[in-house]
């Protein structure tokens, strides 16, 4: 699967750090949503780990809000096994959003503990503000299928950087506080490989781009592969 | 057609193009704009409307006709919507009206889909068949100028338009109003395979170097923009000028005549005058359809600089990117949009600053050489044509799919 999303303006921008908290406070969830957990669909620097972060430590010029901002974890919650997931599939819709209400008053609590601190920062260049948006998501198959790990090794070169990031970072958010990525639950579920599933499981997506998350996975099935060809017990 | 794009675009675009058009065969797209040539718009138009009709949308594109008269206004309020303080009667906007009024007359409004670009056919919102209980047309405005900073009276009168469409399409978030409506985000983007930006032969790259006499002896530093003070030719002279004393090297300024801005040729003047003597600066004044020679200028340059101190979007950095050229461009616009600072290129605010950055990509190559090709993957994930068609088709689909947020197809 791949998604794509289309930016939708929410007309809504803030000039300063307090104009940023108090829109922050009223925004839909759909706007946190893409500035917290999108930001890996853009090609991100690794500096930063979301748009907050980024404008306090691009344009607000406020490094000590910018690492205060990256070090928020939206991935919050224990790893749940397949059968919790599963019960919570039955009821429940993905995208439930607990999750992002989370980050939203994680967001404002750095705020007001940096304000606690430091003066208030000026205003922004203008033209630098930061303008709250939201997306449209569409969601379709990319048409490639894997059966077995050397399948899947194949796939995960030739798929465009959108699909590895709905298979690792989305499905985090989509599955609910405590899941993982697509792929190590189809490994570790699917194909019983649980050691291999452990490995893709413990890529830091923050410390990764897209790029580097697909090589990543790559060396380690490729390993996993090669492994099995030799006879090598797992 | 699309096939053209294969091993390209990235191959998600073309499948999402492909299944969107699946989606919506046979129905039609409308798009209306002033002009059939010259100018962005009728250039991804006439790209954009063959590829279409080849994977089973009835596609149409047609342009309202206007006078002098007409034109003159409308050039007018583009000015005045980018910033510029323009006088206005009330006859005028009488008049525009009238021109879209008559121009109805002659064009087939009834579509499913209605993309009208730019404010000269907007008033065509009036003349929209009305919905019935099967049927409801969706009529999408694109603007595709700087209207961030309008007059206000003029904004006021066109936005009463506007808010009558189902939803707004900006460039750049910057660029977007508030409205009542729906408004999107829709960057512009590059055809690759335009003369602009195809491949081109080694003796094609030559040939234009002899065509201008440029020699090939020393690192070439290129600007390609109008001679316009926006673009800061006087500063690109200086930013080569502090890098002379470093780094050997030529500066080529490239550009067309700015044939709506009166104040063009003095700036030329002014720029060759300011050039001087210096052998290694060559002023090349091209005509607006040499897109050959100016691919060709881009592959042959080894830094390639936007230093604009106003722009628009600034479509000249993806171009110089797409052909995983070292990129330095001014802090406005949507250029920062483009540039990743540090990472596709650099973003600079002053002369000095550029001056800098292009000492450290002519003493870096292997640098250069790897934001150079970091740059071209940007651009192929996110400025080139087949991402705006992309775009178009999902909001039109979104549209039918009102109020979900996400969509599985």
């Amino acid at each position: 699967m791949q998604c794509v999303s289309i930016v939708k303006s929410t007309g809504k921008n803030a000039k300063n750090l307090s104009e940023l908290r108090t829109i922050i406070s009223e925004v839909s969830d759909e706007s946190i949503f893409h500035h917290v957990y999108q930001y890996f669909l853009k090609g991100h620097i690794l500096e930063y780990t979301n748009d907050f972060a980024h404008w306090a430590g691009e344009h607000l010029e406020e490094s000590a809000l910018a690492e205060r901002l990256t070090s928020i974890d939206p991935y919050t919650g224990e790893y749940v096994d397949e059968k919790v997931l599963d019960e919570r599939l039955a009821k429940a819709e993905p995208y439930t959003h607990e999750s992002v209400n989370k980050v939203r008053k994680e967001l404002i609590r750095k705020i007001d503990d940096f304000l606690k601190e430091y003066p208030e920062p000026r205003d922004v260049v203008r033209g630098n503000e930061f303008y709250f948006h939201e997306t449209v998501n569409l969601v379709f198959p990319v048409g490639v299928k894997a059966e077995n790990l050397a399948e899947f090794l194949v796939a995960i070169e030739h798929i465009d950087a959108g699909s590895i990031y709905y298979h690792f970072y989305e499905s985090r958010v989509r599955l609910g506080e405590g899941v993982s990525d697509d792929f190590s639950r189809w490994i570790e579920h699917t194909l019983f490989k649980k050691k291999v599933a452990d490995r893709i499981r413990a890529i830091d997506p923050f410390m990764h781009s897209i790029k580097s998350v697909r090589e990543n996975i790559k060396s380690i099935i490729e390993e996993s592969v090669r492994a099995d060809m030799e006879g090598v017990a797992d | 057609m699309i096939r053209q794009y294969s091993g390209i675009a990235p191959k998600g675009d073309l499948l999402l193009i492909q299944k969107l058009c699946e989606k919506l065969k046979g129905k039609s797209f409308l798009h209306i704009n002033s002009t059939k040539e010259g100018g962005g718009v009728a250039e991804i138009l006439n790209r954009m409307i063959p590829l279409l009709i080849d994977l089973g949308i009835d596609a149409r594109w047609d342009v309202i006709e206007g006078d002098a008269k007409f034109f003159d206004f409308t050039k007018k309020t583009h000015n005045a919507l980018q910033g510029k303080r323009e006088k206005f009667t009330k006859d005028m906007w009488d008049y525009y009206y009238e021109v879209n009024r008559r121009n109805r007359k002659n064009l087939d409004l009834t579509a499913d889909a209605v993309l009208i670009h730019d404010p000269q056919p907007a008033p065509l919102i009036m003349f929209r068949r009305k919905p019935s209980k099967k049927r409801k047309d969706i009529w999408m405005w694109r603007c595709h100028i700087d209207v961030s900073n309008p007059m206000a009276s003029v904004w006021k009168n066109l936005k009463k338009y506007v808010e009558g469409y189902d939803a707004a399409i900006f460039s750049v978030a910057k660029f977007a109003k508030s409205l009542p409506i729906d408004e999107f985000i829709v960057t512009p983007s590059i055809d690759p395979l335009s003369d602009k930006n195809r491949n081109l032969t080694k003796k094609e790259i030559d040939g234009v170097g002899e065509k201008f006499n440029i020699p090939r002896d020393k690192p070439i530093i290129l600007q390609v923009s109008r001679f316009d003070k926006f673009k800061d030719p006087i500063g690109v002279i200086n930013a080569y000028k502090i890098v002379k004393k470093y780094n050997d090297c030529r500066l080529i300024l490239a550009g067309s005549p700015a044939t709506d801005d009166p104040e063009g040729e003095a700036i030329l003047e002014e720029v060759k005058e300011y050039a001087g003597n210096d052998s290694d600066i060559h002023i090349l004044m091209l005509p607006p359809d040499y897109h050959m020679e100016i691919n060709a200028l881009q592959r042959m340059a080894d830094v390639i600089l936007q230093k604009s101190i106003k722009e628009g979007f600034g479509l000249t950095v993806s171009e110089a990117m797409w052909k995983e050229k070292p990129i330095i461009g001014g802090a406005v616009g949507g250029i920062p949009l483009q540039i990743v600072h540090g990472f596709t290129g650099f973003v600079v605010h002053s002369v000095e600053g550029a001056a800098f950055r292009i000492r450290q990509y002519l003493n870096n190559p292997e640098m250069a050489k790897r934001m150079g090709q970091q740059g071209k993957e940007y651009v192929r994930n996110n400025f080139l044509l087949t991402r705006q068609i992309r775009d178009y088709l999902s909001l039109w689909y979104c549209n039918i799919h009102r109020g979900q947020n996400v969509i599985e197809l």
